[in-house]
């Protein structure tokens, strides 16, 4: 339909956009085990002037009422998704919940936002969450995930990532972590935890919060350009590992997307996040792409290069699915291609 | 969900999403302002903002925006006479054309002033090009982007209406020697001048009039001009021969719709173009005035394709003054003017500033919003926002009509 009407100043992915969420309202994805201190952390960000405007998503399991109880003093709204895990049994209920906002606002019977804070349940995966933005086109439209917080309990932490997976992987998946309960657990302790976590993530800033006190920017602002945070090849128990292609020459976009359309089909399941700027041929500004499972956001152009570098950097994080592995279907493919 | 990519919902309360706003500058309390706005470099490599008022005492202002977070007013000229008002103003390079227009027929002065604005602090008049006349209000529109003719919308004295509020045309002046300027050509729509042989055209419920208002031309296509004509609809012209002015094609959605059709913008890539009214009456009570995309990939017939969506009429019509489309970004013709073809961003009274995505020009989406709260002094006891213009920064400036003067801002989407 928009070849009638091309427009030179256009991408091969449409307008080129200063940033990847564009003009979408951004989530914050608030994750980390029962306890942790989310709901101190999330109460505390919406008392400041970031926090204003800022619509509260609440999945609760196990400690009905509490949370929610705590949260709609503070914010303009609140929706309580009800018992059950958010990423396995409800992930519906989040679609409907995050509607339901729309259309009370469309309706003028609820305040304007312009952020969403989705806190999750304590033994919810987060990866479900992230899909359902790439399988509802509505949804994907109108939202579009900032970035994923992890809590860590600092005096509980470390025993909960030894006996759970999805703690685990609550971590692996952050782009930020916050350690609270600091003042409690003690220096040793924090220490150990923060290593186990450097581990598990080592691309993810790692902040210190007491009593829920932290910058409110980092619960809005994502990294900039993922480029800048290192990420070391890494395996975790669980088979989960984590490492990052490099590729300095312009990429084929071809060879990219039949590359990862084989590995989503052949191994989706196991691809739990992959992000990344891709500097495609014919593209003058960085494409950011993102994987989530066997499913794949819309490719976004931005419309410059925060700097010189030029380098292609995706961050793959997987399970059992090796760098090499992915490094070989490139070659194959482009070889093919 | 289409609608509902706005964050700022449907309340009509102020709000702002995906613009920052820099600063507000009340123009030393005359921040009632018009629909020009142009940007100069100056000698000294300071930005200076040039601005219409909508109405006396002042004529225009000049603000410093070198730094748009610290505007600063470096000069603001005064009217002769009370009932005049120069609502319009365009320059090239150091040369500002400012458009004289008053109350009623027959007053003085009216018409076309060149200023030297070189030192902006000391604006110097060039020349005078007198429209003044029994059945003239002088000049209300002007479009002057290629330092040798002024486009505008004006009476003449020697010019007769067939009906009194039909009185401004479009007329070209060569201005190539900006002391002497000389009209070269003028055009009227059929019917509206007393001596013409057909009949004057019907009139539209709410008679806004038969004139001229945005006279348009760009360089990509040096022979046309883009005109609208208030309740007669846009005119595509050719202009090869500026003596002769030939109309090309006839576009209007009125009736049903309530006229004042105010501004037509080609992309010319794209072979589009955009078209805005303008709403004139308080309360909604000629909603919905809209911006229009049109097909005009064959000239002599263009399509009307898509509309921008608007936020609904509860929400906004009682809040206080206007609430509809009006100026829109026009991508002027000049080194200091942002151009776009997939971004349109435009002014609707109280319902704000707004930018729409037209890379789907089937269906253009809301990303952006400014709506500011009711500034100090407003007699309409909410914000209108009137004008906007993008420089080439990518700062976007937008004022109020009665009394918010500028707003600068950043676009962030």
């Amino acid at each position: 339909m928009n070849e009638i009407f091309p427009s030179p100043a256009a991408g091969l992915f449409g307008r080129k956009l200063k940033r990847a969420r564009g003009h979408r309202v951004p989530v914050t994805v608030v994750t980390g085990f029962l306890g942790a201190g989310k709901t101190t952390l999330l109460k505390r960000f919406l008392g400041t002037p970031e926090g204003a405007g800022t619509a509260v998503v609440i999945n609760e399991f196990g400690a009905a009422g509490i949370d929610d109880a705590l949260i709609r003093t503070s914010a303009e709204e609140t929706v309580l998704l009800g018992d059950g895990c958010l990423c396995c049994i409800t992930r519906s209920d989040l679609q409907l919940a995050l509607r339901r906002l729309v259309m009370e606002r469309e309706r003028g019977e609820i305040p304007a936002f312009r952020r969403i804070v989705i806190e999750t349940s304590g033994l919810a995966d987060p990866s479900p969450i992230l899909q359902t933005f790439a399988t509802d086109r509505a949804l994907g439209e109108t939202f579009h995930v900032e970035l994923v917080v992890t809590v860590a309990d600092g005096a509980t932490g470390l025993d909960t990532l030894a006996w759970s997976a999805e703690a685990r992987k609550q971590a692996i998946l952050a782009d930020r972590l916050v350690v609270t309960k600091t003042d409690i657990a003690g220096q040793a302790v924090c220490d150990a935890l923060c290593a186990q976590l450097r581990g598990l993530n080592s691309r993810a800033e790692i902040l210190f919060a007491v009593n829920g006190e932290l910058d409110p920017t980092r619960l809005t602002q994502g990294s900039p350009d993922t480029r800048n945070s290192f990420v070391a090849e890494a395996e975790h128990s669980d088979g989960i590992g984590s490492f990052v292609l490099l590729e300095q020459a312009p990429m084929s976009w071809t060879v990219f997307t039949r590359t990862m359309e084989t590995l989503l089909a052949l191994r989706g399941p196991d691809l739990l996040r992959v992000k990344g700027f891709l500097n495609v041929e014919g593209c003058h500004g960085p494409v950011v792409v993102q994987f989530v499972q066997h499913l794949a956001h819309p490719p976004v152009e931005l419309d410059a290069w925060p700097d010189s570098d030029r380098q292609s950097r995706v961050v793959f994080i997987t399970r059992n699915v090796s760098e090499n592995q992915v490094r070989d279907l490139f070659a194959a493919v482009r070889a093919l291609a | 969900m289409s609608a509902a990519s706005n964050p700022l919902g449907n309340s009509g309360e102020p709000a702002t999403w995906n613009f920052n706003l820099l600063a507000q500058n009340d123009l030393g309390g005359f921040g009632g302002m018009g629909e020009g706005m142009a940007v100069q470099i100056a000698k000294d490599g300071r930005r200076i903002l040039w601005l219409a008022h909508e109405s006396a005492p002042k004529n225009f202002t000049g603000v410093d925006v070198s730094d748009p977070r610290q505007p600063k007013v470096v000069v603001q000229t005064e009217l002769p006479q009370k009932h005049m008002r120069s609502n319009s103003l365009e320059m090239t390079g150091d040369i500002l054309a400012v458009a004289y227009q008053t109350q009623k027929v027959g007053q003085q002065p009216a018409g076309l002033e060149l200023f030297d604005v070189s030192v902006p602090e000391k604006p110097r008049s060039i020349s005078f090009l007198d429209c003044s006349g029994a059945n003239s209000r002088g000049v209300h529109q002007l479009w002057f982007c290629d330092g040798e003719y002024v486009h505008m919308a004006s009476g003449a004295p020697d010019f007769k209406p067939s009906n009194k509020i039909d009185d401004q045309f479009y007329r070209c002046i060569d201005v190539r020697n900006p002391s002497k300027p000389v009209e070269v050509g003028r055009w009227w729509m059929p019917g509206t001048s007393a001596t013409d042989n057909v009949a004057p055209p019907p009139r539209h419920p709410l008679d806004k009039g038969y004139r001229a208002h945005n006279t348009n031309v760009y360089p990509d296509r040096p022979d046309r001009l883009y005109l609208c004509y208030i309740d007669g609809g846009m005119f595509v012209m050719d202009i090869k021969d500026k003596a002769n002015p030939k109309m090309i094609s006839h576009w209007t959605n009125s009736p049903p719709y309530t006229g004042f059709m105010h501004t037509a913008v080609p992309l010319f890539d794209r072979n589009l173009m955009l078209v805005t009214d303008e709403s004139t009456e308080n309360a909604g009570k000629d909603w919905p005035k809209l911006i229009w995309l049109l097909d005009i990939r064959d000239e002599t017939h263009p399509v009307s394709i898509s509309t921008c969506p608007m936020p609904p009429l509860d929400a906004f019509a009682n809040r206080g003054g206007r609430f509809g489309a009006h100026n829109i970004h026009e991508n002027t013709p000049v080194p200091t003017s942002w151009k776009s073809d997939q971004i349109v961003i435009g002014t609707f009274f109280n319902g704000g500033l707004r930018a729409y995505d037209i890379s789907n020009a089937y269906q253009p989406k809301e990303i952006a919003a400014f709506v500011p709260g009711a500034p100090k002094g407003s007699p309409a006891g909410a914000v209108q926002i009137n004008d906007v213009f993008v420089d080439e920064r990518e700062i976007v400036y937008t004022v109020d009509r009665f009394s918010g003067g500028l707003y600068t801002l950043e676009m962030d989407f």
